[in-house]
């Protein structure tokens, strides 16, 4: 047998397709980015903008009281929202999985409708469900749970928390759906053939390959909550404070841009080491081809 | 070796999906302790047969009796028996000795026993150093053992086995059919044994049982099946036979006559009981395979005879085939076998040839 080796075209040949490829994400993602760190190393006051390269932004961060409490709390909220996006979403996903033919593909389909409507909309949907006079206070009053209307569901971080749990959990069913369905069906035989019950078969087969689609969506779900700031502006009230927001704020109303810079950096520090750890325990242990 | 109990039996075993039926009416019964292979072409239901007894499908009718009691209640995880699937069905996030002690594991068995028996199974199949290994770090070939390990770990009644060779080349493939051969009779288990390869069928059964569009064709020996076709199917379905058709004749000596367009051929008719009861006249096929012709005499008492042109040879390594044209009422077309010699075979193209076979080789099939 002759021997014939793949022999890749010289790179000149490749360096317009491959200068385009490289573009797109270098002029909208990457310069859009180095803007901001660079940004984050001026310092403004009164209006003025000193183009002079300085470290006080991050000081202020560091020292001022209120930043890193804020940053935590809105760590530890989006841990919850993701931890409960996927509490809700592994059963769903199960459930489809576990569907054969057309149908599992119609209902995913359908799960994922939301996702094509407004997310503004869908605040304002969810909060007027939340509110004083929502479906829910008006579902708890007549089950007799309570005398009058509680206001523990909006206007705070409860708020903040149901609504993101409620918006992100289609992100949180698509990963895991998809590890589950590459799950094959001969595994399950091989189990119960074994002599494992129904619930064995789940906690020592489905379970543990299900994992790297479940920490995926862990991640999913916490990057998207930590991210947004429009959720907790809209139904978070006062007392709904999160890092988004003071971000927001520092562009939007306090004019202070290159704080607002130095705060989104950290916050980009934030999501990056979320995803790295998120690869890191998401490894997908059995694909050791 | 096997015995003379019967473990399992299928009684009037039908299953259907949907409007097709698979399987209609399957009696089978299979021996304690035997090596016992279902063999029929794809869609023949062999496959079914096996998903049944596992647990994995449900009959449409009828009964599957283990010891005599019957097991359809039982689910899967309930039944003595394990499978042995054509994808190995290993889990991917298990060590192979994780893989093997599963059964064990969720049983409840002890840790200290789980350990100690796992590294007896994996010695069997010699996978004693590839313990701490993930599947995925393994060949084909031990992949399979692996899955056999896992298998016969819980010392089940019944070992079934799906196809587990079809994914391994030819050479690796003859290699385990000894190895399955050899474990089988170590541990003295039943293996049940579901291919659509005749020659390894051939080479690992105790009884075949051949299969065809949801029928059973016919349960016997190798030898039997090979040797006493009890169907036109069953007679094409091993090696190239030569098939010649006519009509049965009359009975002398052990011997049944049958007017061929060769012809009156002599065949030998012991272990056929409804051969020797066809009626006079009756259309039938005579059977002989194309290695039980012989280019001279075979100085055997009752012997057939016929005279051809050689039209081609092919040579297939050990041996060569030729054809041979035959002048008959009609063209025929005879398969010729001859082992293969450095300096080429006895014939050549364009050569007539005398040939002859006896008549205990030329067996009656009928139509």
């Amino acid at each position: 047998m002759s021997r014939r080796r793949f022999k890749p075209a010289t790179a000149s040949s490749h360096w317009p397709a491959t200068g385009a490829v490289f573009a797109f994400p270098i002029a909208f993602i990457l310069l859009p980015l180095a803007a901001f760190l660079a940004y984050s190393f001026f310092w403004t006051e009164q209006g003025v903008m000193s183009y002079a390269l300085t470290l006080r932004n991050y000081a202020r961060f560091f020292t001022d009281p209120v930043f890193l409490p804020v940053l935590r709390q809105t760590c530890v909220l989006c841990l919850e929202v993701a931890f409960l996006t996927v509490l809700a979403g592994y059963p769903v996903a199960y459930f489809l999985a576990s569907l054969r033919g057309r149908i599992r593909y119609i209902l995913l389909m359908l799960m994922l409708v939301p996702l094509l409507m407004s997310y503004v909309i869908k605040i304002y949907a969810i909060r007027s469900i939340l509110g004083g006079h929502g479906a829910l206070n008006r579902a708890l009053l007549w089950l007799g749970l309570i005398d009058e209307p509680l206001t523990v569901f909006v206007f705070n971080l409860n708020a903040v928390l149901l609504t993101l749990t409620v918006l992100l959990i289609p992100f949180a069913v698509l990963p895991i759906f998809l590890s589950l369905e590459r799950i094959p069906r001969s595994l399950m035989d091989a189990s119960a053939d074994l002599g494992a019950s129904a619930t064995q078969t789940f906690m020592r087969v489905i379970l543990p390959l299900s994992l790297p689609g479940t920490i995926t969506a862990l991640t999913f779900v916490f990057v998207l909550a930590i991210g947004d700031f429009l959720t907790p502006q809209m139904v978070g009230g006062q007392s709904g404070f999160t890092f988004g927001r003071i971000i927001y704020s520092q562009f939007g109303t306090a004019f202070n841009w290159p704080f607002g810079a130095a705060l989104s950096v950290i916050l980009a520090v934030v999501v990056i080491a979320a995803i790295a750890l998120g690869t890191i325990f998401g490894r997908d242990r059995s694909a050791l081809k | 070796m096997s015995t003379d109990k019967l473990l399992l039996e299928l009684k009037a075993v039908s299953k259907s999906f949907g409007s097709t039926n698979v399987l209609a009416h399957i009696d089978l019964a299979v021996r304690d302790g035997e090596f016992i292979t279902i063999l029929g072409p794809s869609g023949s239901g062999k496959t079914t047969i096996l998903r049944m007894i596992g647990g994995f499908e449900s009959p449409s009718s009828g009964q599957i009796l283990l010891d005599g009691a019957d097991i359809s209640p039982l689910p899967i995880n309930k039944r003595p028996f394990n499978t042995v699937f054509q994808d190995y069905a290993l889990f991917p996030h298990m060590t192979v000795a994780a893989n093997v002690g599963y059964g064990l594991k969720v049983r409840g068995t002890k840790n200290a026993e789980i350990t100690d028996r796992v590294s007896q199974a994996l010695a069997l199949v010699q996978l004693a150093d590839f313990a701490g290994r993930y599947p995925a770090q393994l060949s084909g070939g031990q992949r399979q053992r692996v899955a056999l390990a896992r298998a016969i770990i819980c010392r089940p009644r019944l070992i079934l086995l799906d196809e587990p060779l079809a994914a391994l080349d030819v050479e690796l493939r003859r290699h385990m059919q000894l190895f399955l051969k050899d474990i089988q009779r170590e541990i003295k288990t039943t293996f049940l044994f579901v291919t659509h390869d005749q020659e390894e069928a051939i080479a690992m059964a105790d009884r075949i049982c051949v299969m065809n569009a949801g029928h059973i064709q016919q349960l016997g020996s190798a030898h039997e099946v090979y040797y006493r076709p009890a169907n036109e199917f069953v007679a094409r379905f091993f090696g190239d036979n030569n098939l010649i058709e006519g009509r049965l004749q009359e009975t002398v000596d052990g011997i049944r006559w049958i007017e061929t367009p060769l012809g009156r051929l002599a065949c030998a008719i012991d272990g056929q009981a409804g051969v020797a009861a066809a009626s006079l006249g009756a259309r039938a096929f005579a059977a002989f395979r194309p290695e039980s012709l012989s280019l001279t005499p075979t100085g055997h008492a009752s012997e057939n005879a016929t005279r051809g042109c050689i039209t081609a040879l092919s040579f297939a390594g050990a041996h060569t085939l030729a054809n041979v044209a035959v002048d008959a009422a009609e063209p025929l077309s005879l398969r010729l076998r001859l082992p293969s010699r450095v300096e080429g075979v006895a014939v050549t193209p364009g050569m007539i040839v005398d040939l002859y076979w006896r008549a205990v080789e030329c067996r009656l099939v009928l139509v």
